[in-house]
């Protein structure tokens, strides 16, 4: 069924792609067919694109696993979400500092012309810019200018299984390929030059609750990318394929059925509606060969109930083989969750000491709360420290690594306990932070919420929301939520500095040789920080909540540093950010004259 | 597609009045007449009790909130109704849904008593000062 559907998807966006390259830089919009009743046709619309011609970026040659091994080293790219592969998103730019930042200036900038969340990390390659907006718009632009070189908006269905808004976090890119999921779980390659498909593919049926959020991730010749559908009890799974045809090489299950130690965490069949999606983008480590990826929230997330048990591999990260898919190790942060406790923060592939020896680790924000230690090499626990200023859903972890449960914190069918953090965290996979290898200090931009977690009825049918409850939001109703930028001391897992915003900070880090990070807030700033003591330095007014990934990158001597700007008034308010601010995606892209 | 009570009612007013179904389930005064004549109550407190509990479950947390806050989808518990506000027009609403949103059908996923009780804790707990 899914080959069939697949071969029937390729060949309707292949004949579109035909009848565009024609036309060149002409608008290619297949109407539907007089009289066709599409909801009785499964396959995805045609799209509206634009093409490149001449083709951009033909000069830069492909994108080789030398250049994605050494990314960010050279900064006329930004190449991976996370910046390279150990996800520091750190870039080698020196000229942004202290002194030189005040003098930023907007050099161009671009409107996306969707709504909801615009949350993609930028790459940059050739001199070209790929953005993905909310509702799976692919733009490439020049990165100097900001001039539209080709476009493609994928036509999505009207009946999407999203729980949290339209999202897309930006794409990947190698060979001459780059990769955009898409919200009804399919994975397209594009000519990097041209925009036109290489390859679609079907990942699962959105109408089983799956969707596509991420920015996949280059290896070799593969190219990965999880799922979503943590709220619709979707089976989570993690995908590679080849990166030039297209053809599955492998697939790992979250929970996978097969694993006789992984179906006793689940009570009865309760692991089959699981959920365990993965939804964000991984790391990998070269020295070791691994592949690491994370694991969100069990179904229903709020009521566990039915699936007693720690409920592998829900809120855990996954070592992997990235050839065959085996599985290393594995850690779980929050066995049996039932506040939605993803495990899908940014993992820091980090070289650092622990007790006085040096230590291969991640690191990471958890969405519970804690700032997890782990060693890399054997997924041993290392340390956990609290990270936000309120958490009171447990009352510590333990020496394994387990988390010490309030009993008061478990969800309630009229709750009245206000708990703390919220389901969306502490810090959340929409999200990147960033680390400066300089510093030693991991920055974390996170909510501070607490919320009443509700506890109602289990009802599982494939496709519909299966949640089990709701968090009662109240910080947000209250207007007491707000955000913070914590700058968190690798070696010690202590905060050394923090900023406060009177809003969640939900949008992504970047942080640079020069000592500057920057990154946006939820009431439109565009911000810049003094890496070791957090001075504010800069701020710019874009106008629209900020929930993407900055990057920086530099042309002919002149540094650029881009922000994304625009979110999703559903989530925001849900988070407590919520405001006056309309939506509509903005990229804006600043620089210093010479 | 599963007919539930208030697609069979439609079907007997659009003989009745002579019009096509679809015109038919335009006369929608006619329409909740007659379905109100046949559809069983479910306001005792034990089904308002589990209307909430599924409400809770299935319809809260990224979507319909309880509390008037602003969401992704409607607030279902002020005075306004975008599709119908009468016992019957929820009914129907939440069980085909609707098209061009992310509210899908619940129509033969949740079985027509729970679409019910779901109804009568709505209205149970409307805020609605009218």
């Amino acid at each position: 069924m899914i080959g069939s559907r697949f071969a029937r998807a390729s060949t309707a966006i292949l004949a579109s792609v035909a009848l565009v390259a024609t036309a060149g830089l002409a608008l290619a919009a297949a109407p539907p067919a007089a009289g066709t009743n599409s909801a009785e046709i499964a396959l995805p619309p045609p799209p509206t694109a634009w093409y490149a011609d001449p083709p951009v970026g033909a000069g830069a040659g492909p994108v080789t696993q030398d250049l994605l091994s050494k990314s960010p080293a050279d900064p006329s790219q930004w190449l991976l979400y996370g910046g390279g592969y150990r996800n520091f998103r750190n870039s080698p730019v020196k000229s942004l500092n202290a002194s030189t930042v005040k003098g930023l200036h907007v050099a161009w900038s671009a409107p996306t012309g969707t709504t909801g969340q615009f949350e993609a990390s930028p790459v940059v390659y050739g001199g070209v810019m790929y953005i993905t907006t909310s509702y799976n718009r692919l733009i490439a632009l020049d990165a100097k200018t900001g001039a539209f070189r080709w476009r493609y908006d994928v036509k999505l269905p009207d009946d999407l299984r999203l729980c949290c808004g339209p999202a897309n976090r930006g794409v990947a890119i190698g060979g001459d390929l780059v990769f955009m999921a898409t919200l009804d779980a399919h994975l397209i390659a594009f000519d990097r030059m041209t925009g036109k498909v290489a390859w679609n593919i079907l990942l699962a049926d959105y109408k089983d609750g799956y969707s596509a959020t991420s920015a996949p991730l280059i290896i070799g010749n593969l190219v990965y990318t999880g799922v979503a559908g943590g709220e619709f009890g979707a089976g989570g799974f993690l995908d590679a394929y080849d990166l030039k045809t297209g053809k599955q090489v492998w697939r790992v299950h979250t929970v996978p059925g097969q694993d006789t130690a992984v179906l006793k965490s689940w009570a009865g069949d309760s692991w089959k509606s699981g959920g365990a999606p993965a939804w964000t983008t991984g790391a990998y480590d070269a020295e070791t060969d691994t592949l690491f990826w994370t694991v969100g929230n069990p179904s229903p997330d709020w009521n566990g109930d039915t699936r007693a048990g720690d409920n592998l591999y829900s809120d855990s990260v996954l070592a992997l083989d990235p050839k065959t898919g085996k599985m290393k190790w594995y850690f779980q942060f929050t066995p049996h969750d039932v506040w939605d406790f993803d495990g899908n923060t940014q993992l820091f592939l980090i070289d650092t000491e622990f007790g006085g020896k040096p230590v291969k680790a991640i690191a990471q924000p958890n969405r519970n709360g804690y700032f997890y230690l782990l060693d890399r090499v054997t997924g041993k626990f290392l340390r956990a420290t609290q990270y936000v200023e309120q958490l009171n859903w447990a009352k510590g972890v333990d020496d394994k690594g387990r988390p010490m449960v309030d009993p008061d914190a478990l969800p309630q069918d009229n709750a009245t306990k206000r708990v703390c953090p919220s389901n969306l965290g502490g810090m959340n996979g929409s999200w990147s932070g960033a680390y400066d290898p300089t510093t030693g200090l991991v920055y974390a931009p996170s909510i501070e919420a607490c919320q009443k977690y509700q506890k109602g009825m289990v009802t599982y049918v494939k496709g519909i929301p299966f949640m089990g409850g709701m968090p009662d939001t109240t910080d947000a109703n209250e207007n007491k939520s707000y955000g913070l930028l914590s700058a968190i001391d690798v070696k010690t897992g202590k905060v050394k500095w923090r900023y406060r915003d009177a809003k969640p900070m939900m949008s992504g880090v970047v942080t640079t040789a020069g000592g500057v990070l920057f990154t946006a807030n939820m009431r439109g700033e565009a911000l810049a920080f003094d890496q070791a003591t957090g001075d504010k330095l800069w701020s710019f007014r874009m106008g629209g909540a900020a929930r993407g990934q900055p990057i920086v990158y530099e042309i002919d001597g002149k540094p650029y540093v881009a922000i994304p700007s625009g979110g999703w008034a559903s989530i925001d308010g849900f988070a407590g950010a919520g405001s006056i601010l309309p939506e509509g995606g903005q990229i804006f892209v600043f620089s210093l004259d010479k | 597609m599963k007919l539930n009570r208030l697609s069979v009612v439609a079907a007997l007013a659009a003989a009745w009045f002579g019009g096509s179904t679809g015109a038919a389930a335009q006369t929608g005064a006619s329409i909740a007449t007659l379905a109100a004549a046949t559809t069983p109550r479910f306001d005792a407190p034990s089904d308002i009790a589990r209307g909430r509990s599924i409400f809770v479950g299935t319809c809260g947390a990224y979507c319909h909130k309880m509390n008037g806050a602003n969401g992704d989808a409607p607030n279902l518990f002020d005075c306004d109704w975008l599709h119908g506000g009468s016992d019957d027009e929820v009914f129907h609403t939440i069980s085909h849904g609707v098209s061009g949103t992310r509210m899908v059908a619940f129509g033969g996923a949740l079985p027509d008593e729970d679409i019910h009780r779901i109804v009568a804790y709505l209205k149970s707990a409307s805020q609605c000062k009218k």
